[in-house]
C-alpha cells in the first residue's frame, strides 16, 4: 500500500492516496464512457475478541500500552473500476473507525497498467495481479501475486509492478513476467525484485500448469500444478513446488542463548532464509446437484517454521513468563514477550502440515458455509462459520472466526482468540 | 363399419408420418435450432428475470453468450452483482473465471448448475449436435392448440445440463413450442414453454419460459435481447487469456 511504503502521516498518506486513487481514473477518463466503469463500497463491522492467552496477552497484561491489541472497529471501502484503450485500473479508498482510535483514511492501487496485443502475444507494463495455482487454502505456485487466503472477506488483492510478455493459442499459454524490476535487490518476500515464467496446457479433464522464478536473492525454484475433473461431481488438484531459498524470520539462538534468563535487550527476531524447502499442496472438491460442495485440502509448507523452532517459541514463552514476579524488570519481560510475535508473521502458514475442510451449501440467494483449517503438531484449529446472501445489487455477509486449541498450540496463541463481522456490498 | 375402418386409417396414417419423421430428427432438430440461432458462431445477448411461486419478482440477470461450434460456448456475467465473472465451456470441460481472481477455477458438471437458469440453458443453443433422438408421436400442443411433433431426446455427450429433453415442435413449421428437461437422475427438472416473434408465422423464439419441478417452483424467463454472428478469436476460448480480464466485446 502507499501509506505503509513511504511511512508519511495518515493525513498525507489519505491525501496521496486519494489523488492516486482520482489519476488512476482521470488517466482512464476518455475510456470512461466509451467502455467499462464498475465498482463497489462495502460497510463493514468487525468484532475481534482479544486472546487471554499467547505471549502477546501477557506482554499486554505487564504493560498495557506495549503492543497492539486486536481492536474492533467499522471500515468503508469502495473499489472502482475502469477500463479502456488499452489501459486499465482498480484503486480502493477505505476509511476506517477502530474503537479506541482516531478515524483514519487511505487509498491505494490494486492494479494500473497499460496492455496491447499482436497475433497471439500480449504485452503489459504497469501494477497488476497477476496469480496462478489451483488450490484454495494455500497456493505455493503464486510466484508473483502471493495472494493471502482464507480471509473473511474476498477482496481484491493489490498487484505488483511489473513488465509481462503472454502467447496464448486455443490450448496453451505461456507467461514471461519481470516482477518488482525497480526495486533494489535486497528487497525481501513479494517485494523481491524477480523472473518467472507460466506455461499452460489444456490436456482434455486435466489443466496442467508449470512454474519457474528466478529472485535476486532467493535464487531459483520451480513449481507444476495439476487440476482434474475426475467426474460430474468431483476435481482434484494437486501443486509442489521446490525453492532454493525462500525469506523467512527466525529467532537468533546466540544472542538468546546467550542470556541465563532469557531476557534479550533487542528484538532476537531477525530476517533469515529457509533454504531447499518444499511446498505441497493436494485436495478435491465434490459437489452434488443440491450444490452442496466440500472442500478437503492438506498441504505442506517447508518454508513455515519447524516443529523444533515451535518447540524452542513455546519453551522461550514459558521462560519468559515464569520471570513475572522474580527481581527482572518488567518491562523487559513485556518486551521480550511481545517480540516473541514475531513469530506468526514468519511465513504465510504458521505450522508447516495443515488440513483443511470447507462445506459450502447455495441455495438460491443464501450461501452458508462453514470451514476449518487444523495442524496436526499441535492440534490448533481454526474454525469459521459464515453466511452469504446475494441480490440483484446488493450483498449481505456475516460470519465468526474461532481460533483455539490447547494452549500451546500456535492458533490458540494469536492475538485474537474470535473474530466476528457482518458486512454489507453494494455493486454499480 | 365406417367408422372402425376410418379409426385405422387415422391410425395408418398417423403411423406414418411419425415414421416419415422418424427418418429425420436430425433434420428437424436443425430446423428447431434455427429459430433460436442463425448461425454456427453467434453472440446473443440475455435477460434472465426470475419469478417466485406467487408470480413477484426475485432477481434480474443479463449474460452476453458467445456460442460457437463444436460445443464451445462462453457466457459473461453483465449485471452488477455478477459483473466480471465468465464460465468457459468447452465441450465437457468447464472453467469459472472471478473478476477478483486471476486463475480460471475448473469446476465439475454439477458446478455448472448455477442457480435458476443455469448457465446450461443460456449458453446451449444448439439441440441437433448435442442431442440424438426419436419422434414418439404426433400430438397436439401449445396455446392455443396446434399439431405437434413430440421428440423424445437423449444426449450424446455427458457436459450437456440435461441428459434428456421432451420436445414439442409445430407440426407444420418446426419451430420449438414446449420442452420437459430432465438431469442425469432423470428427474424432471424443467418445463420450458418458447415464445416466438409471431405466433402464425414464427421466423425467431423471442424468450423461454422455464418452469422449476424440482424445488424452488420458481419461474425463469429468458429473454434473448440481441442475436449477431460472431466469430470470437481462438485465445478468447483459453481459460488463462480470459483469466487475464481482457476487453472481449
Amino acid at each position: 500500500m502507499i501509506a505503509k511504503r513511504t511511512g508519511m502521516s495518515v493525513k498525507q498518506r489519505a491525501v496521496i492516496g486519494g489523488l492516486g486513487a482520482l489519476l488512476a481514473l482521470g488517466a482512464c477518463g476518455a475510456c470512461l464512457a466509451a467502455d467499462e466503469f464498475s465498482g463497489q463500497t462495502r460497510p463493514s463491522w468487525t468484532e475481534q475478541g482479544a486472546n487471554p492467552n499467547g505471549p502477546l496477552a501477557q506482554a499486554a497484561g505487564l504493560n498495557s500500552g506495549i503492543a497492539t491489541v486486536p481492536r474492533s472497529g467499522a471500515t468503508l471501502e469502495t473499489e472502482l473500476r475502469a477500463s479502456g484503450h488499452g489501459l486499465s485500473g482498480t484503486v480502493t479508498l477505505q476509511q476506517q473507525r477502530l474503537e479506541g482510535t482516531a478515524a483514519r483514511s487511505k487509498a491505494w492501487v490494486n492494479e494500473l497498467y497499460a496492455a496491447t496485443g499482436s497475433g497471439g502475444w500480449q504485452f503489459s507494463a504497469g501494477k497488476r495481479i497477476v496469480a496462478g495455482d489451483v488450490g484454495y487454502g494455500f497456493r505455493p505456485n503464486d510466484v508473483v501475486q502471493q495472494e493471502t487466503r482464507r480471509t473473511l472477506l474476498a477482496s481484491t488483492a493489490e498487484g505488483r509492478p511489473l513488465l509481462m510478455a503472454e502467447y496464448f493459442d486455443a490450448s496453451t499459454a505461456w507467461s514471461f513476467v519481470a516482477v518488482n524490476p525497480s526495486k533494489p535487490r535486497a528487497q525481501r518476500g513479494a517485494e523481491e525484485p524477480a523472473f518467472a515464467a507460466r506455461m499452460y496446457q489444456r490436456d482434455g479433464a486435466v489443466d496442467w500448469h508449470g512454474f519457474a522464478r528466478y529472485g535476486a536473492h532467493t535464487g531459483g525454484s520451480i513449481g507444476a500444478a495439476a487440476a482434474w475433473v475426475a467426474n460430474d461431481a468431483l476435481e482434484l488438484h494437486a501443486s509442489l513446488r521446490y525453492l532454493n531459498a525462500a525469506d523467512s524470520t527466525a529467532i537468533d539462538t546466540a544472542t538468546v542463548g546467550g542470556s541465563a534468563t532469557g531476557i534479550v535487550r533487542s528484538n532476537p527476531w531477525a530476517d533469515a532464509k529457509v533454504r531447499h524447502a518444499t511446498q505441497l499442496l493436494i485436495g478435491g472438491t465434490w459437489t452434488n446437484a443440491e450444490q452442496l460442495s466440500v472442500l478437503a485440502e492438506a498441504w505442506w509448507d517447508g518454508t513455515a517454521l519447524s516443529d523444533a523452532q515451535w518447540s524452542d517459541w513455546n519453551a522461550r514463552n514459558r521462560q519468559l513468563a515464569a520471570l513475572v514476579g522474580t527481581p527482572a524488570p518488567t518491562a523487559a519481560v513485556a518486551g521480550n514477550l511481545a517480540w516473541q510475535a514475531n513469530a506468526f508473521g514468519a511465513s504465510s502458514n504458521l505450522r508447516r502440515t495443515n488440513l483443511f475442510m470447507r462445506v459450502s451449501w447455495t441455495l438460491d440467494k443464501w450461501q452458508p458455509a462453514i470451514d476449518l483449517l487444523y495442524t496436526p503438531a499441535d492440534a490448533g484449529r481454526t474454525l469459521t462459520a459464515s453466511l452469504g446472501w446475494q441480490g440483484d445489487r446488493v450483498r449481505v455477509d456475516a460470519g465468526l472466526r474461532v481460533y483455539g486449541g490447547p494452549g500451546d498450540a500456535v492458533l490458540a496463541q494469536l492475538p485474537a482468540r474470535r473474530v466476528a463481522y457482518v458486512a454489507g456490498t453494494w455493486s454499480f | 363399419m365406417k367408422t372402425i375402418l376410418r379409426s385405422i386409417a387415422a391410425a395408418a396414417l398417423a403411423l406414418l408420418a411419425t415414421h416419415s419423421f422418424a427418418q429425420d430428427v436430425p433434420t428437424l432438430l436443425k430446423a428447431a435450432d434455427r429459430y433460436r440461432v442463425g448461425s454456427e458462431n453467434m453472440q446473443v445477448d440475455t435477460l434472465i428475470s426470475v419469478f417466485n411461486a406467487d408470480g413477484s419478482p426475485d432477481k434480474e440477470r443479463r449474460y452476453t453468450v458467445f456460442a460457437q461450434a463444436k460445443h464451445q460456448s462462453l457466457v459473461l456475467m453483465q449485471s452488477p452483482a455478477e459483473k466480471g465473472q465468465k464460465v468457459l465451456m468447452l465441450g465437457d470441460d468447464f472453467w469459472l473465471l472471478m473478476p477478483n481472481s486471476q486463475r480460471p477455477l475448473r469446476i465439475t458438471p454439477m458446478q455448472k448448475l448455477l442457480g435458476d437458469a443455469s448457465t446450461g440453458d443460456i449458453a446451449t443453443m444448439s439441440w441437433a449436435e448435442d442431442y440424438t433422438g426419436t419422434v414418439a408421436g404426433l400430438e397436439d400442443c401449445g396455446e392455443p392448440k396446434q399439431p405437434c411433433v413430440h421428440l423424445s431426446l437423449a444426449a450424446n455427450r455427458k457436459g450437456v445440463t440435461y441428459q434428456r429433453i421432451e420436445l414439442w415442435l409445430g407440426k407444420a413449421k418446426h419451430e420449438p413450442l414446449k420442452a420437459e428437461l430432465y438431469v442425469q437422475s432423470d428427474k424432471l427438472a424443467k418445463q420450458a414453454r418458447f415464445v416466438t416473434d409471431k405466433a402464425a408465422a414464427p421466423t425467431v423464439v423471442t424468450e423461454m419460459v422455464l418452469q422449476d419441478q424440482l424445488t424452488s417452483k420458481k419461474e425463469t424467463r429468458v429473454r434473448y435481447l440481441a442475436r449477431k454472428e460472431h466469430s470470437v478469436p481462438e485465445a478468447w476460448l483459453n481459460p488463462m487469456f480470459l483469466a487475464r480480464n481482457p476487453a472481449l466485446e
